[in-house]
């Protein structure tokens, strides 16, 4: 019967993913500007790294090579975060605005359903470039991509299982957008950053409320020393804070307000 | 077997008020101010399998708060609901297999994608087999007449034509009760009158139980067969439409015109139009005979035309409201008097 359910979910999630695709191709001249337009950014930020770290070495314990990994995990794990739920930085408009009716009326979980209704088509050039930046790193190889892979899964479960729980802050605060913007610009900016260059009692807060620890720092402690081992570690933790926020979500629902907006699906 | 039943079903919202005055918005961020809105206050009713319910009342009345709470988006503050024997805040998921809803101002296709992308999507969210979704679109482009929209994107489609591909999305899973809350909103009269035929069929074609909102009275006359009406969250008539209708039936409404200008005074009777030449009457036959009136408008001058029309169940409606608001005033004067 599980099985059966998943595999529900999983026809569920496809055909969802099919959609957004089209929805997406409808308007090919913007889909193809904003995916290269997001690598050129992305690049322009490496060039940035190049010059410093050309200058005065090794920035926290990190070298070229280790930032541009970084950034490059970091921008894949993000952009798939949005592709697949594209929804997710909009939730907590969709539910001050009272627009989450039309998913609770379908027998899907809401959560799921409403964050994969929806790409994001930036986030296309995001997924890209990490593997552009992968591909540029001396020594590529079929296992660093599978690795690279691996590590970019989880960390895009945990990019938005934490926009989710801080877009759902809406539930409880109505207009939690500045919050919760704010929360997901740390979580991004200092996944960007080298561990090394925070605080001890900081870092506490980088491996729980705002997990880059989890997105960035481990993962390329693991991808130096192709540590397979700690991979299904980076899964459990994504699973950890994918139940956290369907239950904070969950938790939320029950104040959900509605509202007679006039709504389309996009 | 009754599908839907509401007991004491109730909905308190809290809501923030903006306070006015200087430092107004300062002090709200210290000490914020709320005021409490019972927008259902405990209504009850019953619906049975195969029933054709309208659910009336003014803007603001409570209908999509209890519809919503029915549907299992809402939770009720109190009461309870049971919707095909489940609890709709408490089994949402599963009473979601059974029902379908459209809400007039709340889109399920996708916008930019053609209406057949959305109904493969809501085959996969209904979990409908691959096999089974075809013949059941098929079944639906058909009643439907949407051959040649199924291909169009959803934006390009006209707002009748979006609707009528609303309502066969919500059946692509066959459900048994079917909220409609303002479906024809804003549809021409030719669309109205198909979304009309359209609920019509289902109802008595598939047995569906419809659970109907409109501001529109011929949707409602044309397809109920019983009205729930709600006022300031509470239901203050629950008949069936016949008995609504007879209301109206006590009151017509006298049109008349004369070939030249005329008097048209008629004792205990003032026109609710007038011109030189014509009038119309609002006429309580319990209170005058038909024949008289006509009569008396017969005598008064050459005739070119009379007509006797049944009171419009609008006015009846809007009656209603009136008589509860009315009589909530007083009661509001009375207990601030005593």
């Amino acid at each position: 019967m599980r099985k059966w359910r998943l595999a529900a979910y999983g026809r569920f999630m496809a055909a969802a993913f099919a959609a957004n695709v089209k929805s997406v191709i409808e308007y090919r001249v913007n889909f193809l500007v904003q995916t290269f337009g997001m690598m050129l950014n992305n690049a322009a930020f490496a060039a940035f790294w190049a010059v410093l770290i050309g200058r005065t070495g090794a920035v926290g314990g990190y070298g070229f090579q280790d930032v541009m990994f970084v950034w490059g995990l970091v921008s894949t794990a993000f952009g798939l975060a949005h592709i697949l739920a594209g929804n997710v930085r909009q939730l907590g408009r969709i539910i001050m605005e009272g627009s989450l009716d039309v998913y609770l009326l379908q027998p899907k979980d809401a959560l799921l359903n409403v964050l994969l209704s929806k790409t994001d088509v930036g986030a296309w050039g995001d997924l890209l470039y990490g593997f552009v930046v992968l591909g540029l790193l001396p020594g590529l190889s079929l296992e660093r991509l599978a690795l690279f892979c691996a590590l970019a899964v989880p960390a895009a479960v945990i990019f938005a299982s934490a926009f989710a729980m801080a877009e759902s802050l809406a539930f409880f605060m109505g207009n939690s957008q500045g919050i919760a913007g704010a929360l997901s610009e740390f979580l991004l900016s200092f996944s960007l950053y080298p561990e090394g260059v925070f605080g001890k009692g900081l870092r506490w807060v980088l491996y729980s409320l705002v997990p880059s620890g989890f997105v960035a720092f481990v993962p390329l402690r693991v991808f130096r020393s192709m540590d397979w081992p700690l991979v299904p570690a980076l899964w459990g933790v994504a699973i950890v804070y994918a139940v956290l926020a369907r239950a904070f979500f969950g938790l939320g629902l029950k104040r959900y307000e509605s509202g007679n907006r006039m709504d389309t699906r996009v | 077997m009754a599908a839907i039943v509401a007991e004491n079903l109730s909905k308190r919202f809290i809501l923030r008020v903006r306070p006015q005055g200087r430092f107004a918005a300062l002090r709200a961020l210290v000490r914020p101010e709320r005021r409490i809105v019972d927008a259902v206050k405990g209504v009850n009713f019953s619906v049975d399998e195969g029933e054709v319910v309208a659910f009336l009342g003014p803007n603001g009345a409570g209908k999509s708060t209890t519809i919503k709470m029915l549907t299992g988006i809402l939770t009720p503050s109190g009461g309870g609901a049971r919707v095909l024997g489940l609890d709709p805040a408490r089994e949402r998921k599963r009473l979601a297999w059974s029902i379908g809803s459209v809400f007039g101002q709340k889109s399920q296709l996708w916008f930019h994608l053609p209406p057949a992308d959305s109904f493969r999507l809501l085959g996969a969210v209904y979990e409908v087999e691959p096999k089974l979704l075809r013949e059941r679109t098929g079944a639906l482009v058909e009643r439907f007449g949407l051959a040649e929209l199924m291909d169009v994107p959803v934006r390009k489609l006209s707002l009748g034509q979006r609707i009528r591909c609303e309502i066969a999305a919500s059946l692509i899973h066959a459900p048994r009760v079917l909220f409609l809350d303002e479906p024809t909103i804003g549809l021409d009269v030719v669309a109205r009158k198909e979304i009309r035929r359209l609920i019509e069929e289902l109802n008595k074609r598939d047995g569906v139980t419809v659970f109907l909102t409109s501001h529109d009275m011929g949707d409602i006359e044309k397809v109920c067969k019983r009205a729930v009406i709600i006022h300031h969250g509470e239901v203050v008539v629950d008949e069936s439409m016949k008995t609504l209708k007879h209301r109206a039936l006590s009151r017509k409404h006298v049109g008349v015109r004369y070939a030249r200008p005329t008097s048209m005074d008629l004792p205990g009777l003032s026109p609710l139009k007038r011109t030189e030449q014509s009038a119309r009457y609002e006429v309580d036959t319990n209170r005058h005979a038909l024949r008289d009136v006509v009569r008396a408008l017969a005598e008064r001058g050459e005739l070119v035309d009379i007509t006797v029309e049944d009171e419009p169940l609008e006015n009846v409606i809007e009656q209603i409201y009136a008589a509860r608001s009315g009589a909530e005033a007083a009661a509001v004067t009375r207990g601030g008097s005593a």
